[in-house]
């Protein structure tokens, strides 16, 4: 019988050999495309709002092509790449109630706050299931004080697959590294690797064993119990199985991963292993949650000394502490890029079938009721976005609209992402994507 | 014409097989495949039945069934609609011949077993939703002759825990909850869930029990604490959600559990400091120096030095001794009861510990111990509750009886979501839980101690009535401002939360007292409350109203300016004439103290001026007549899980809700708002709930072609744009809840009593249409007018006694569980209305006590 692990291993055998740098390019599902190669998209999320003022050019204030005008001095790093720029200004996000934070509404498109529970999947898990499928869908790291990562090296706050149903992301480079290039490291990583990969194996034998006797629907409910341990295990048995191709991409651990000096240091291998995960085809949708969603985070490794909400609290614009922050965020977007622009897919580059969507789950600001929620896409997906250009919304269309875009650009044909009928008179003027992002 | 041939070929089948066809209808065996094929079975009742309206003549509703053809996956939405049309007693319609009830309810059956072996997974009839198909006639009045029932019994099967249930229990292995205490019965304690924070999420936190200080206010406090969301999902929301149909564990969620379990291991052993720095366990805060702004760090915490942990075999093996297989099975073994709540059979012992051993030999003693035992939160037990009765000898009717561990987990999980007391675990031990007694003796004796805590049966209030989902509704802040409520910030979303807790404690005050529960329940005039309830059960103002308190706060503003300038006069004259004296007398002491201290009033005096009015939001809210609601202090059954000690005091009143206004839960804020949307009203809702929970009464799905929306009309009553469900098409179904929600109209979307809506005088009429009962049906004034009639009914009384056999079997009744019913609602009835009576007949009734193994493996669901 052949189970849907052996079939998976068998995808894996066969095409990862034949497309060489990525794994699994979409079977059957809507993003796939034989000439440009899988797409993928990587949410950034900057926590404590994203002050329009620190992205859009000085005298910019209608849309126009961004050609001739000067990135603000927080964001110059992206100056060479503003041909792949869209700022985006003039979403709104009202309903998601984001101040001190949407949380999960940032990606919802809801309501969120603290301490309220994701009501339904956000785009980056939607993105995940649509998106051609890899070995792992979806992977969320957060950056966040060194304490934090240490002591809670594992938080939900920005992800969900559903109601209820977060999904956490990784913030411990070592944990993370274990579990992507476990099979293919060497002594202490590599033991426990191995270590947790009997026990899993053990508990997918007892939890079979313990089946037998069922019946009817309590059998197949059972059987995706069990089927759950075959996937896990699986999924080690898969990146074991390809781990001379993973070889080729994982990062090298050095003291950072063990003796950080800065936290700066975990988000910058974080990242690494985020676009090593990309490059090597293990998934399609990366989110980074850059103080993990809530109102606190430290880069103390920029010369930062001030911490957490205090920074939420000065005003962005012209702001030596911003402009670091938002700086160290455009290096590693310019990272991103060049990363993926070394991988040749299709006819192209990996970047050319990429999309990264730069916003903060703050809207504008720490203290905000979501009026106006600006967001940065660099990359034109397979030349579905708009490059080049700011342009400037009134305000009227919700950050579901940009998902809603994102969504139609993978293949999904859907008018609305989150959002009833019902709200939508209220919260969005128009239907379908936004015409001003997509080509 | 097309119909008529058909009609003629038919009448010669159907003249050639009356004799036939009355043996094959003769009897009825609930549970029991209807034998037959389209041809001939369903055809001739589609015949006879529905295509006078339902043919390529009339076309009735736009439906013509009369090339429908066998049940099949392309036309199975519409089997569907005729399974809940005919079983639902909607059609044919009532003017119309009928079928005889055996012919009924076999059609009815034949259709779902088309159905489940048409459509892969099909369950539509297990939903809770749909338990009032079955007729509440035919389950509490005599049954016509043909109708066989067997004996009663549920499926063998297995039940998920459920988040909340799962996060109880793993909140066992880190915090120490306090002993019940009788004095304060309010006050949440060891054996009570682990509730929802302040946001309504639910998670397990670490170490809260010994957080003796921190840096920062509320959300920096939740920041920096560590918790673990809830992992086992539960996408329900409204109705009973945890059916053992409903829900399993998939691979996200089982990597997800074994990573926290690591977590809660290390916490086990290592207390506090697996997530804190030493220095920051201590009894005296001062010796720990918080640097700076550190808010929302972990480091921003200061903790007790008092173990309050349970100190468990686990910190045993790590912390005090050397790991030997002795103490290694006993961390086993003690893990895996406190997680599957039985002891470990002997080789499942043997095979944890081997899994312990091989990780310490692959990664060391630590790190082996921690991944090794993390594999125990995976067991099947852990997670799924078994009640498969493989063991025991079935009965001539096919039925084998829980016992021992499985009767004692049954029992125990009915009331409770913490491992069994020891009472009941030596009664499993020593053999006594066997009969049908012995569950009575055990389920009477938990029933009788309060100190047992028994969350469940909250649980199935909430289930039931639904008041939870308050502060999960999301408010347009423009609509919720103009209720009267505020809309700053999440005050809103906090008040409901509370809300919700306040309306649990009014629960179980009624569950004490034990008499006349549910009519309790539905007409009490006592309300639990906070003071922001003065707002919630307070009285909107009308657009007069309004003006005048507006007016009268700027008489009394502008009063009190007049009074703050004269003040300063005063004042600046005095000092004036002490600066003189101090002058004259620059050597009296006394002089210049009194002058600094009018200096200083006069300072303040002049800040209040430059100041403005200062508000208080409730006491100056113009848009409310507030209630005075006042009482004795009484607890809430709520946390200090994200919030310090602060609520853990008595901070409600258990206070009498303003006469004439509000009448029992369902006019509570918190079943209100619970029943609202982002605008309004949401009258259907309400409606519904009446129909489904109060009347037994069944509403078809949304016919897929509806287009269910009202028109967005500003300044526009709920009742009038409710006008489009008034067209026939829409009534038929619409009837049955719009008349029974639109009472609730005298109050606003965020339960504020109102008396005008839009300047005019609020419609607060509906009508009680087709009950089933004819001394309920007629029209009402408004919700207490209807809430009055509905609390005497007898069917009502049923009705409630349906959902709770449906919470307590984890599925929907069948006619073979009428005597179970009946029983059950004898026992409340002669009990005066006593919950535990109602518990007890349902815990020892043969649809709890006795499981049949299903064959086959179509999972037809049915008995």
């Amino acid at each position: 019988m052949i189970t849907r692990r052996k079939s998976l291993q068998t995808i894996a055998g066969g095409l990862g050999a034949v497309l060489g740098s990525s794994l699994f390019p979409g079977i059957g599902r809507a993003a796939s495309s034989l000439l440009g190669g899988p797409k993928r998209v990587i949410f950034f999320m900057q926590n404590q709002g994203f002050d329009p003022a620190t992205c859009i050019p000085a005298g910019m204030t209608g849309s126009g092509s961004l050609a001739k005008a000067k990135l603000p001095e927080p964001i110059e790093a992206l100056e060479p790449y503003k041909d792949r720029l869209h700022i985006i200004n003039g979403l709104h996000g009202l309903h998601t109630s984001p101040a001190h934070s949407a949380f999960f509404g940032a990606l919802g498109g809801y309501r969120g706050s603290d301490g309220v529970p994701p009501s339904g999947p956000t785009i980056d898990f939607e993105l995940s299931k649509v998106l051609p499928e890899t070995l792992l869908p979806h992977l969320c790291i957060g950056m966040d004080s060194l304490e934090n990562m240490r002591a809670k090296p594992t938080v939900a706050n920005l992800s969900a697959s559903g109601a209820g149903q977060p999904i956490f992301m990784h913030s411990n480079p070592n944990h993370l590294y274990q579990m992507l290039y476990g099979g293919i490291s060497q002594g202490e990583i590599r033991q426990q690797h191995e270590a947790r990969s009997s026990i899993y194996t053990r508990i997918e034998q007892m939890a079979a064993a313990k089946g037998g006797a069922l019946q009817g629907m309590a059998k197949q409910r059972y059987g995706q119990y069990v089927q759950g341990f075959e996937d896990i295990n699986g999924l080690r048995e898969r990146l074991g199985g390809v781990s001379d191709h993973l070889r080729e991409f994982a990062p090298e651990v050095d003291e950072r991963y063990a003796k950080p000096e800065f936290e700066t240091d975990w988000h910058d291998v974080l990242l690494d292993l985020g676009i090593s995960a990309l490059k090597s085809g293990i998934t399609s949708v990366l989110t980074i949650g850059s103080g993990r969603g809530e109102i606190f985070g430290a880069w103390k490794g920029l010369g930062i000394e001030q911490q957490g909400h205090n920074l939420g609290h000065m005003k962005q614009p012209d702001n030596p502490i911003w402009i670091k922050i938002r700086q160290y965020n455009s290096r590693m977007l310019v990272k991103l890029m060049e990363e993926l622009e070394k991988v040749p897919e299709g006819s192209g580059t990996m970047m050319d079938n990429t999309l990264i969507v730069y916003t903060s789950n703050n809207a504008d600001k720490q203290h905000t009721n979501g009026a106006n929620w600006p967001v940065m896409l660099l990359g034109h997906c397979q030349g579905a976005f708009k490059t080049g250009r700011f342009t400037q919304l009134d305000g009227k269309r919700p950050i579901n609209a940009l998902y809603t875009s994102i969504l139609r650009a993978s293949g999904v044909q859907c008018d609305r992402f989150n959002m009833s009928e019902k709200l939508a008179m209220k919260f969005d003027t128009g239907s379908g994507p936004l015409k001003e992002l997509l080509v | 014409m097309k119909k008529r041939a058909f009609t003629l070929a038919l009448t010669a089948i159907s003249l050639l097989g009356t004799a036939v066809r009355a043996a094959d209808t003769s009897t009825y065996t609930p549970g029991q495949p209807v034998e037959g094929t389209f041809q001939n079975f369903a055809q001739d009742f589609l015949e006879r039945h529905c295509f006078d309206c339902h043919d390529d003549v009339t076309t009735k509703g736009n439906l013509s069934l009369l090339d429908l053809g066998p049940v099949d996956e392309t036309n199975a939405s519409i089997w569907k609609s005729i399974w809940a049309q005919v079983t639902l007693q909607e059609m044919p319609p009532k003017k119309k011949p009928q079928p005889d009830i055996v012919e009924r309810l076999r059609f009815s059956d034949w259709v779902v077993g088309e159905l489940e072996h048409a459509v892969g997974g099909f369950q539509a009839h297990l939903d809770p939703h749909k338990g009032n198909y079955v007729n509440h006639d035919l389950l509490f009045g005599p049954l016509p002759e043909g109708i066989r029932l067997q004996p009663a019994s549920s499926p063998a099967r297995l039940w998920r825990v459920t988040p909340q249930e799962h996060i109880t229990r793993l909140n066992e292995l880190i915090n120490t909850e306090p002993v019940y205490d009788p004095e304060k019965p309010g006050v949440r304690s060891h054996g009570d869930a682990v509730p929802t924070n302040h946001g309504g999420e639910l998670k397990l936190y670490f170490g809260t029990d010994r957080i003796i200080k921190w840096q920062g206010g509320t959300v920096a406090y939740a920041t920096s604490v560590k918790s673990v969301p809830a992992v086992l999902s539960s996408a329900r929301k409204h109705g009973l959600e945890n059916y053992p149909d409903f829900y399993t564990v998939n691979s996200a969620e089982a990597t997800q559990i074994v990573g926290k379990a690591e977590d809660i291991l290390r916490y086990m052993a290592y207390g506090p400091l697996s997530i804190a720095n030493p220095e920051q366990i201590t009894d005296d805060p001062n010796t720990y120096e918080m640097e700076g702004d550190i808010r929302g760090l972990p480091t921003a915490l200061v903790y007790g030095t008092k173990i309050v942990r349970p100190l468990t075999p686990v910190f045993d093996v790590i912390v005090v001794r050397e790991v030997t297989d002795e103490r290694l099975q006993a961390a086993v073994d003690y893990l895996f009861e406190a997680l599957t709540f039985r002891p470990p059979a002997p080789e499942e012992s043997r095979d944890y510990v081997q899994i312990v051993k091989d990780a310490i030999a692959k990664v060391g003693k630590e790190n082996g111990v921690f991944m090794g035992l993390s594999a125990i939160f995976l067991d099947r037990d852990a997670l799924f509750r078994p009640e498969l009765v493989e063991s025991g000898e079935p009965d001539e009717h096919g039925r084998v009886m829980l016992r021992d561990w499985e009767l004692g987990l049954a029992v125990n999980h009915a009331l409770r979501y913490i491992k069994p007391d020891e009472e009941l675990r030596r009664a499993i031990v020593e053999g006594r839980l066997r009969t049908r007694e012995d569950a009575k003796r055990e389920v009477s004796r938990m029933l009788a101690d309060d100190g047992i805590r028994k969350p469940r049966i909250l649980r199935f209030f909430h289930d039931y009535f639904d008041h939870d989902l308050a502060g999960y509704i999301c408010k347009d802040t423009v609509a919720l401002a103009r209720t009267g409520a505020s809309s700053r910030g999440n005050g809103h979303y906090r008040a409901m939360f509370d809300a919700t807790a306040s309306t649990d404690r009014l629960i179980e005050l009624i569950l004490e007292k034990d008499r006349d529960v549910l009519k309790e329940m539905l007409t009490t005039q006592q309300v639990v409350a906070t003071k922001a309830d003065n707002t919630y059960f307070g009285r909107k103002h009308t657009e007069e109203e309004r003006r005048a308190a507006l007016a009268a706060r700027k008489r009394a503003e502008k009063e009190q300016a007049k009074k703050d300038a004269a003040e300063v006069k005063r004042l600046e004259k005095e000092v004036a004439e002490l600066e003189a004296n101090v002058r004259e007398n620059p050597e009296s002491r006394q002089t210049k103290k009194f002058l600094a201290r009018l200096e200083k009033q006069l300072v303040a005096a002049k800040k209040r001026i430059e100041r403005g009015p200062r508000r208080n939001r409730d006491q100056d809210n113009v848009d409310v007549a507030l209630a005075d609601l006042s009482g004795p202090k009484i607890f809430a059954r709520v946390s200090r899980r994200s919030f310090g000690n602060g609520s853990m005091k008595p901070e409600r009143m258990l206070a009498t809700a303003p006469e004439g206004q509000r009448m029992g839960i369902l006019t509570h804020p918190a079943w209100l708002v619970s029943h609202s949307d982002a605008m309004d009203n949401h009258a259907i809702h309400r409606g519904r709930w009446i129909r489904e929970r109060l009347l037994g009464g069944g509403i078809p799905d949304v016919p897929i072609t509806v287009d269910a929306m009202l028109p967005d009309e500003p300044e526009t009553t709920l009742r009038e744009r409710m006008r489009v469900t008034r067209e026939k098409y829409c009534w038929t179904c619409h009837q049955k809840m719009d008349p029974l929600g639109l009472p609730f109209e005298m109050y606003n979307h965020a339960g504020l009593f109102r008396t005008t809506e839009w300047g005019k005088p609020v419609d607060t009429t509906g009508e009680i249409i087709d009950s089933g009962d004819p001394d309920l049906d007629g029209p009402v004034e408004n919700a207490i007018d209807m809430i009055q009639k509905l609390a005497q009914s007898e069917r009502v009384e049923q009705v409630f006694v349906r959902h709770a056999f449906r919470f307590w079997m984890g599925r929907n009744e069948t006619l073979n569980d009428a005597a179970v019913l009946q029983a059950a609602h004898r026992a409340y009835r002669d009990s005066g209305g006593s919950m535990k009576a109602l518990i007890t007949s349902l815990l020892t009734s043969d649809a709890f006590l006795y499981r049949k193994v299903q064959t086959g493996d179509t999972g037809k669901g049915k008995e």
